[in-house]
């Protein structure tokens, strides 16, 4: 795999938007402490508040849930996402801290487009979105999860 | 008592603090608050008569027209404030608070009464295993209601009409309703998640008093408050020497269930042009989407996915369940047209 990312800051624009990262409902069914890395295609892209839901199918058929932050807050991440940016039938990776109970679902953190686009749907469910630089490493080295990469690779590099 | 006369710039002036935004904080050293708290002129027992002075004060208010009340028009965002969650300050802790969500801080004292002080630590430890509170009440749908509804994230509009003032939360569909120049009215006979408010203007200042609040929270991971809570608000949009549109709320809340004393505070708003600038727009708060989220047994949250029971499919044809009297096919039933994605079957949907 030898793709350009473009890494664009996935910093929040102004103060305002890093204060939408906070939901409604308690994320202590996800688990933080783990980032992996799902590959399919977009089944569904739900664009509604409170959250939007990434629906992808991995290469095996399995359908994959991930929920992200609602749309005030994606119109002001960079770059932003809307009701069109994920189609069905595209191609992405998600980085996402998986349900604790293993099932196939998870918060997101980062989706990895083909372009080689990163976005931050993030919900303050998984502080993929934090590790941007460690991740461009990773994906380009083919990393599964934080794990993988962090026992493999060498210090990621300064940003 | 004599009353001072005054004018309402008084509730005003000394708000403008000449420090950075709440956004470059987070990348400078410690600074001073971007926003002081001015407490009400005198100490007060009640929230009556808080509201019942200021309206005295101000001589009844100002009988505004629809030319002249205060536009508050566009998109807004719960910005710093001085309670809870934001700009690194909370009378509920010692020093420094957690950031964000995360469990730890030390709990501060006599703030709280004795029991909602015990409660509050007692969250506080509950959070330590997932380092989050595991269960937050908005996972039902309702709404933040009072005081939470002033910092709660997602967007906010204000309309203002010589009458009554509406003011919208993007969350749960969470909307105030300010009855001007009135008293208050309870045919209900029983308390709500937003009270029942009732104000005046001071000039460009609305000044807010809410009663008959059912018990919600400061925020989550923050302490509850009482069905006794009430508050007196002073809003008043303006230009920031930077240049900043805000939105700046003095609020005093009084609870004696659950405070030691009249707690007061400082809340903001700002204009969210980002979002006015992408097309934004306040929909409903598709709550069918968060019924995927539920409390547990051992009291945390989890999540239904597709083709487990109880798994709703915000945006699927199926609608059997929907309209049960309908064709399970009749086209044209889809909720959202140009979706081309699965279909997710009730039979997937109940988990079968």
């Amino acid at each position: 795999m030898n793709r350009l990312f473009i890494f664009a800051a996935v910093l929040s624009v102004g103060g305002a938007a890093a204060s939408m990262v906070e939901a409604h409902h308690s994320f202590s069914m996800f688990d933080p402490s783990r980032e992996e890395v799902v590959e399919g295609t977009v089944n569904r892209w739900a664009y509604n508040s409170p959250h939007t839901l990434l629906f992808i199918k991995d290469g095996a058929g399995k359908q994959w849930v991930f929920e992200g932050a609602a749309p005030p807050a994606l119109l002001q991440r960079i770059p932003a996402m809307s009701g069109t940016t994920f189609t069905p039938g595209q191609h992405v990776m998600v980085v996402h801290c998986p349900l604790r109970d293993g099932r196939d679902g998870g918060g997101i953190g980062l989706v990895v487009a083909d372009a080689g686009t990163v976005f931050n749907p993030s919900d303050g469910g998984c502080g993929a979105n934090q590790r941007n630089a460690e991740w461009s490493t990773w994906i380009k080295a083919g990393y599964k999860s934080r794990a993988e990469a962090e026992s493999k690779s060498p210090a990621p590099a300064t940003p | 008592m004599k009353l001072r006369i005054q004018s309402p710039a008084w509730v005003g002036i000394a708000m403008m603090a000449a420090v950075s935004t709440a956004a470059g904080q987070a990348q400078q050293a410690p600074a001073p608050p971007p926003f002081q708290v001015i407490p009400p002129p005198q100490a007060f027992k009640t929230s009556t008569a808080h509201y019942e002075y200021l309206k005295r004060l101000h001589k009844g208010g100002t009988q505004h027209t629809w030319e002249s009340v205060p536009k508050w028009e566009g998109v807004w965002q719960a910005g710093w404030n001085s309670i809870a969650l934001r700009g690194g300050v909370s009378p509920f802790f010692v020093g420094q608070i957690p950031t964000g969500l995360a469990a730890g801080g030390e709990v501060a004292k006599a703030v709280l009464s004795p029991a909602y002080e015990a409660a509050f630590i007692q969250r506080r430890e509950g959070m330590k295993k997932f380092n989050q509170q595991p269960y937050d009440r908005l996972t039902t749908c309702e709404p933040a209601g009072m005081p939470r509804w002033l910092l709660e994230p997602y967007a906010r509009e204000f309309v203002n009409t010589p009458s009554q003032s509406w003011w919208m939360n993007d969350l749960a569909n969470d909307t105030r309703r300010i009855y001007i120049n009135q008293d208050h009215k309870n045919i209900d006979n029983t308390h709500f998640p937003q009270g029942d408010s009732v104000g005046f203007w001071a000039g460009d200042h609305l000044i807010v008093h809410t009663i008959n609040v059912w018990p919600n929270d400061y925020f989550r991971g923050y302490p509850p408050t009482s069905n006794q809570f009430e508050s007196v608000e002073v809003f008043h949009r303006e230009t920031r020497p930077n240049g900043d549109d805000v939105i700046i709320v003095q609020t005093t809340f009084y609870d004696p269930i659950g405070l030691t004393k009249p707690l007061d505070g400082v809340y903001t708003f700002t204009r969210a042009t980002t979002l006015e600038d992408a097309g934004f727009r306040m929909r409903w708060w598709e709550c069918s989407a968060n019924q995927n989220t539920s409390l547990t047994a051992e009291g945390t949250t989890q999540m239904a996915l597709p083709g487990e029971k109880g798994f709703n499919d915000i945006r699927g044809t199926d609608q059997t369940r929907r309209s049960p009297d309908l064709p399970p096919n009749l086209p044209g039933q889809n909720r959202d047209p140009k979706d081309t994605g699965e279909v997710l079957s009730l039979d997937s949907a109940l988990g079968k």
